[in-house]
């Protein structure tokens, strides 16, 4: 019974480190990946480090740093639509940061249409923070303050006295505006898709056909929201009156 | 008189129905409506074009018929035409809409039938056959009206080596509305525009053309194979006839093309052949450490502003690179300056130039350069590598060393720095010029780039931290109230600890091992303690026989009653008899059983 104990034992050792020295290798080639890329970036061998970004992109590598980058090098290469859509995928990620935020800036103007992304309304004024929070950060806070609540319940069992009872209730309206905030930020970012007009030029249409009348014209790197998916069409919104059927392989989000 | 009043009475009030009729933008319709669709030709080449006319008769304003899928044909709207014509009271209206249809491939195509629904009825034209056919193919020598042609100028180039993509229109006639459409693969080339288009006249096997010339320069980014995509030439071909000139007096006697002829245009559209071409890597061999992606044929010069000057004053260094190739991209960061001079480097400025049918130009480089020490000061040569691709080697050029002499400083002031290309940049009130603007440096921290995760694992891990501290706030508070209730309640505490501590009195008993008088004392003792604190009663002194009464009236059940009883009698009959014979221990065993059953 001791000899299947200590076997289980050895067994779980041995498999957490093999795991974490494989976690280890995959981290070390990710940095060494990044480095290479960002050396191929100051050389101004700007297709070769967007190459090693979009194979990190392309295994699953998330990171707001690498989308900028990312965003960087597209805009070294005259690629303002891949450009913008990779500064606003870090935006997701990175959203107080001040360079990124130059950055798109800088590539909006590039665009014929220069169109920023779109702010909601009533709900996005009166949650005005949730767009310098993202949704990871939303769910530590949402956490922290659920710990927080429920550990002022229980003092305020134990101790049962008003003072609890006051932090009590302030604890619990932290609590919900953190949850509705984390709620209206995640149902943003399912419900809201923002893309980027991706070709030269695009001929917004009024219903899903060539042949229908073209409402508005778009250039690369024009921010729309994406409202509905039908097959092979879109439909985007630019604003609150403007709105078409694209190609969906004419934009990326 | 009277009759012909009557009529013009009749006549006036119909015409403004006439008209009201005819602008009011509602669909009105009869009951004989037509939709017919029909092609200007139905056999042409891939250069040409069909137009395709869908008209709708009998009916005003119909919504615009659905044309059938035309995946091999490039469909552009020509327009529409409403007409409306009165024979007698008969008025017939129809709507034209027209469609400029540019086949892809050749083959034999039918334009399916063009849907259009009205007022729930569906109208529907009848298909129609087209045959496209390959152009002939051309032939220099050929006596051709029109043709194109694209060349390279290199099919096997370096990377980042200029490539000239030209595009040539021949042609004998006349051509107006040109738009040519010169594609490249973006990801794999960075173009620069050669000017604008040249016209010129050539002859071939003795016939005169004119010709249009587009070029561009590609530099190729990647290593690989690529192909250019084919070009496009939509122009309409200016068809000039003559008129019968015996007939014509004015054409005789002016004998200018004005008079005398007819001008027919014909839409054509021209495209060439896509261009293979595989770019390949710069050598290894040779190549310097400094090399940075540089290719064409380049020059350097180095020059100062003054040689010699106060010390505490500045010069500029003046570099200029100029050549032919991706001048764009020359960078100097090898300036070994930074012992002897503070440097305060300007934006480079970069002119470009066309040489011949080549992209090039200068790239000028400028420093203010701000001495540490006074005496003689020597800038050594800077050097720029590049390749070649004419000679196939790498070359290096340096400029020339420049000597300084730095005086003491005579005088005290503010350092005059480099001076901008604009306005000043040193005011009153700081107003600083902005030269250029620019993107934001890359992240370099390496330790940042780490995966972020927001998986279904890691969400699951969020909810249970969501939910953790809710389990953990449910078994405190639990713990909390019977706490509070144990002190505050004295018969549920003596009710909750009545078993717990008889069975503890039990097994002391059973340990300190007494006098089998003193032993059977204790037991009745705590069997009364323990029956006393179930039913919160105060001392214990009761009989077996109050027992029953009190515990009838409360929680057990009359088997357990008479247990109790029965082992309280016992333990009395025992405890008043002259001799005790019984053991100690089977008593004990039988009390711990009965408080066990109890419990249950």
């Amino acid at each position: 019974m001791k000899i299947k104990k200590n076997f289980v034992l050895w067994a779980i050792l041995f498999t957490t480190l093999i795991s974490t020295s494989r976690v280890e290798a995959q981290k070390n080639d990710i940095s060494s990946q990044v480095t290479l890329a960002n050396e191929f970036y100051h050389e101004k061998n700007y297709q070769a480090a967007a190459d090693i970004f979009e194979k990190l992109v392309a295994q699953g590598e998330t990171n707001g740093f690498l989308y900028y980058n990312l965003g960087n090098t597209h805009m070294r290469l005259g690629n303002t639509g891949n450009a913008i859509l990779y500064y606003l995928r870090s935006q997701l990620l990175l959203p107080r940061n001040e360079n990124l935020d130059a950055n798109l800036r800088y590539a909006i103007n590039q665009t014929q249409d220069q169109l920023s992304p779109s702010r909601g309304g009533l709900i996005h004024s009166l949650f005005f923070w949730v767009d310098s929070i993202n949704l990871i950060e939303h769910f530590e806070i949402l956490i922290l303050f659920n710990i927080i609540f429920w550990c002022i319940c229980i003092g305020s069992l134990y101790y049962r006295k008003s003072p609890w009872k006051s932090l009590k209730k302030i604890s619990l309206a932290i609590l919900l505006l953190a949850f509705f905030s984390t709620g209206i930020k995640y149902n943003l970012l399912s419900e809201h898709k923002t893309g980027v007009i991706m070709d030269k030029k695009v001929d917004v249409k009024s219903d899903r056909n060539i042949q229908n009348v073209t409402l508005f014209e778009l250039h690369e790197g024009a921010i729309i929201t994406v409202n509905q998916e039908d097959n092979e069409w879109a439909h985007i919104l630019v604003s609150t009156d403007k709105s078409g059927w694209v190609p969906i392989e004419s934009i990326a989000y | 008189m009277e009759n012909n009043l009557k009529t013009k009475l009749q006549f006036w009030p119909t015409v403004p129905a006439i008209l009201i009729f005819i602008f009011i933008p509602v669909t009105s319709f009869s009951s004989n409506i037509q939709l017919s669709a029909s092609v200007d030709k139905n056999q042409l080449t891939i250069e040409d074009s069909i137009e395709l006319s869908i008209k709708i008769s009998g009916v005003r304003n119909p919504p615009i018929p659905n044309l059938p899928p035309l995946t091999d044909f490039k469909v552009k709207s020509a327009g529409t035409q409403s007409s409306t014509q009165i024979f007698n009271s008969d008025m017939q209206v129809s709507t034209t809409h027209k469609y400029l249809l540019t086949p892809k491939i050749d083959g034999n195509f039918i334009i399916g039938p063009v849907i259009m629904n009205l007022a729930g009825s569906k109208y529907q034209s009848d298909p129609i056959l087209v045959t496209v056919k390959k152009p002939n193919p051309i032939k220099p020598n050929e006596n051709k009206l029109v043709y194109t042609e694209t060349s390279i100028s290199k099919k096997n180039p370096y990377i980042n080596e200029q490539v000239v993509y030209t595009f040539k229109l021949f042609r004998k006639t006349e051509a107006r509305n040109l738009n040519l459409s010169m594609p490249y693969d973006e990801s794999f080339f960075r173009k620069e525009n050669l000017g604008k288009a040249k016209r010129y006249s050539r002859v071939i096997n003795g016939i005169a053309y004119d010709v249009d010339e587009v070029s561009i320069a590609l530099f190729p980014i990647k290593i690989g194979k690529s192909t250019i995509p084919p070009s496009m030439m939509e122009l309409d071909l200016i068809n000039r006839t003559q008129t019968n000139r015996q007939r014509d007096p004015f054409a005789r006697f002016f004998n200018d093309p004005f008079f005398g002829r007819t001008t027919q245009s014909k839409h054509k559209i021209f495209s060439t052949k896509p261009i293979k071409l595989e770019s390949k890597p710069l050598p290894k061999k040779g190549k310097p450490r400094e090399f940075k992606n540089l290719v064409g044929q380049f020059s350097i010069t180095a020059t100062v502003g003054k040689e010699s000057f106060d010390s505490g004053d500045t010069t500029t260094l003046t570099i200029t690179v100029s050549g032919i190739g991706n001048v764009m991209d020359v960078t100097l960061t090898n300036l070994n300056l930074g012992d002897q001079f503070k440097i305060y480097p300007d934006q480079p400025i970069l002119k470009k130039s066309i040489h011949g049918n080549k992209i090039g130009g200068e790239k000028i480089f400028k420093f203010a350069l701000v001495p540490f020490t006074t005496g003689k000061q020597t800038i050594p040569s800077i050097s720029l590598n590049y390749f070649d691709p004419d000679k196939n080697r790498y070359s290096s050029i340096s400029t020339n060393p420049i000597r300084l002499t730095i005086k003491p400083g005579t005088r005290t002031g503010n350092l005059n720095l480099v001076q901008s290309k604009t306005a000043p940049t040193q005011q009153k009130g700081s107003t600083v010029a902005i030269l250029a603007r620019d993107i934001l440096p890359i992240h370099t921290r390496v330790d940042d780039f780490k995966r972020v995760r927001f998986d279904q694992s890691q969400r699951m891990v969020y909810m249970i931290w969501v939910i953790f501290p809710i389990i953990i706030y449910l078994i405190a508070a639990g713990y909390i109230r019977y706490n509070h209730k144990m002190n505050e309640d004295m018969s549920y505490s003596r009710r909750q600890v009545a078993h717990r501590k008889a069975i503890k009195k039990l097994n002391q008993l059973s340990v300190s091992n007494p006098e089998p008088k003193d032993s059977v004392r204790e037991l009745s003792q705590i069997i009364r303690e323990y029956i006393g604190d179930k039913l919160n009663l105060q001392g214990t002194a009761f009989t077996s026989k109050e027992v029953g009464e009190r515990l009838n009236k409360n929680i057990f059940t009359d088997d357990k009653i008479f247990a109790i009883k029965k082992l309280l009698e016992k333990i009395e009959s025992i405890q008043y008899m002259p001799v005790v014979v019984h053991k100690n221990h089977c008593l004990i065993d039988e009390t711990t059983e009965l408080l066990i059953s109890l419990e249950e």
